[in-house]
């Protein structure tokens, strides 16, 4: 009865080892799961196609911000490719938005004192 | 909290002082125009001196006897002196005069007109005035600090209770530490993202499997620090333990700290349907700020003896769910999906116990849970020994059979439109296959096959009677 080799009061079975299975990345999120990269970096592209097509450099500055923020929450097998183009994307609309009027950004309250 | 502050402080007077130094500089500018004026002015006075030494010696020399009249007559004359020689043409050889002239009656005739253009404040003479984005970049610079310090931090906690609990888990499993590759290549916690570490073990008696969740906050993320300053939250640890199936038996029990056990008993679809009460813990001596669901008492008195009460109640603030279950599927399905089928269900004890951080060092709170994975292991020990008695037995059974009949009921439309579904799908490929294939006659004999199969349906169903012959 008691032929097993291992020691009873010894709760190890290496014969008994189930092997770990990541759970399947489903298209649908799961209820627990944290949408914030994904949603930051829509808002990031949003923001910086706003910055260069209409000019505004706050528009940039805040896609760059999104980046940021989408990078920090990004998973470990996350596709860097996608946060990496979303970060050029923010710098290319902030660079583009200097060139083209190299003024320095007005705060929002200097219009309202006027 | 310190370096917060030092993050606040740092913005803040960067908010105020530019602000300031920008009204001088305006204030320099609005009198800029005015220091021109005063130069001329200035200028004047000393030409006028300049201009007539001559005079003011005469002044000072007829100062005595004259009037004005006479000092002026005599600066008059001194003046037409002077000038003479400049009206005279025959003392400048070479010289234009009617050029001269032209050109000057030209400027009367017409005054230039000057416009002024507007020439962009160039970065590196006025850079004052970028201080907006400055501001961003000291932003930017702040939230990365944030996010190095808020990761190493992260890591530290992981690391540290990993250190801390290793030699337990080791004891009770064989296999401690899995990256889910063909080839286990980094055995050990693994890194789901900057806050979340998750480590497997597998190997031992009645259970398949312990997934650990270390979920950290958000360190690394400046946002997420800032709302957790606004709603304080607690790093915790999520323990899901796969059971045997034959070392459990047929209930559902859950101990939480009130505000877990609301959002458990809504989110949960096993509590929801098998636990709908939650009722106070007082009878089993646990500290009032906890709630019990449970499917049946006697699991409750049971499973809730002595050794784990005193656990609990000693770990009161750390321990914030304790969930024993059969029919475990996770969260409920969100309203608008819907199923043909049960979703499929796991014999599951999960643990969620906080991390107590503050106040003390890293390795002393690790200490501190030490004796928490204990309890796991106890608790699991205890589930595999316990069986319910007869009567509870039939009435879990009785309870998962209801269930499951209402369950179908309310999918009944739903199972028999996708049946119907296939059906027709089924039929549409035979019928696109027989008329691929290229003989005549084959596709001929099905049409036939398929003409009395349908008249036989359409015909009423006659039962047929066999009456004996007298």
């Amino acid at each position: 009865m008691h032929g097993n080799a291992s020691n009873s009061s010894d709760p190890r079975r290496p014969d008994k080892e189930h092997r770990y299975r990541p759970p399947v990345p489903t298209t649908q999120a799961a209820p627990g799961e944290d949408l914030t990269p994904d949603f930051m970096n829509i808002l990031g592209m949003i923001f910086s196609m706003c910055g260069l097509m209409m000019r505004l450099k706050w528009c940039a500055w805040v896609a760059l911000y999104c980046s940021c923020i989408s990078f920090a929450n990004s998973r470990v097998n996350d596709d860097t490719k996608q946060i990496l183009s979303s970060f050029m994307l923010s710098i290319s609309a902030v660079v583009m938005s200097y060139l083209q009027n190299p003024q320095p950004m007005s705060p929002p309250w200097a219009s309202v004192l006027q | 909290m310190k370096k917060i502050l030092l993050i606040f402080v740092l913005l803040g007077t960067l908010l105020l002082l530019n602000p300031v130094t920008c009204r001088e500089d305006i204030e320099d500018n609005e009198f800029a125009e005015f220091e021109d004026f005063e130069e001329d002015e200035e200028e004047q006075p000393i030409r006028d001196t300049q201009d007539t030494p001559g005079g003011s010696r005469g002044r000072i020399i007829d100062q005595d006897d004259e009037g004005n009249e006479d000092d002026d007559v005599e600066d008059a004359i001194v003046e037409d002196d002077d000038n003479e020689h400049l009206q005279d043409e025959e003392e400048f050889e070479g010289f234009d005069t009617d050029h001269v002239r032209g050109s000057g009656r030209m400027d009367d005739r017409e005054s230039p007109k000057i416009t002024i253009t507007k020439v962009p404040l160039h970065f590196r003479t006025n850079w004052d005035s970028f201080y907006l984005e400055m501001l961003m970049i000291a932003g930017l610079v702040v939230y990365s600090i944030n996010f190095f310090t808020g990761k190493s931090k992260n890591n530290k906690l992981a690391t540290a209770w990993f250190n801390t609990h290793r030699s337990l888990l080791e004891e009770n499993f064989s296999l401690v530490g899995d990256d889910g590759k063909m080839e286990n290549e980094n055995p050990g916690l693994m890194k789901d993202s900057e806050n979340m570490y998750t480590l497997w073990c597998s190997g031992r008696t009645c259970c398949e499997g312990m997934l650990v969740e270390l979920k950290f906050l958000k360190r690394q993320d400046l946002v997420a620090v800032i709302a957790q300053l606004m709603r304080p939250s607690h790093d915790q640890v999520h323990i899901k333990i796969d059971m045997n199936k034959e070392d459990m038996d047929s209930f559902v029990l859950c101990v939480a700290t009130k505000k877990t056990a609301l959002r458990l008993s809504r989110d949960m679809a096993d509590l929801s349907v098998y636990c709908p009460e939650r009722r106070s813990v007082d009878k089993y001596g646990l500290p009032s700020n906890f709630n019990l669901m449970v499917e049946m008492g006697e699991v409750a008195s049971a499973l809730l003896d002595s050794r784990v009460v005193t656990m609990i109640n000693k770990y009161a603030d750390l321990v914030d769910y304790i969930h024993f279950s059969d029919q475990f599927s996770g969260p409920k399905q969100p309203e608008d999906t819907t199923l043909t089928k049960l979703p499929e269900t796991k014999k599951v004890l999960l643990f969620g116990f906080n991390i107590p951080v503050k106040g003390r060092s890293v390795n002393e709170a690790m200490e501190q849970m030490r004796p928490l994975l204990q309890l796991v292991f106890y608790c699991m020990e205890k589930v595999k020994r316990f069986r319910l008695s007869k009567e509870a037995k039939n009435k879990a059974e009785k309870n998962r059979l209801r269930v499951e009949e209402a369950f179908l009921k309310t999918t009944h439309a739903a199972r028999a439109e996708a049946a119907a579904a296939r059906r027709e799908e089924k039929k549409r490929q035979e019928k696109e296959r027989i008329l691929m294939e290229d003989d005549p006659d084959k596709q001929r004999k099905w049409e036939d096959r398929e003409l009395k199969r349908q008249m036989k349906k359409k015909a009423p169903k006659m039962k047929q009677l066999k009456v004996k012959a007298m």
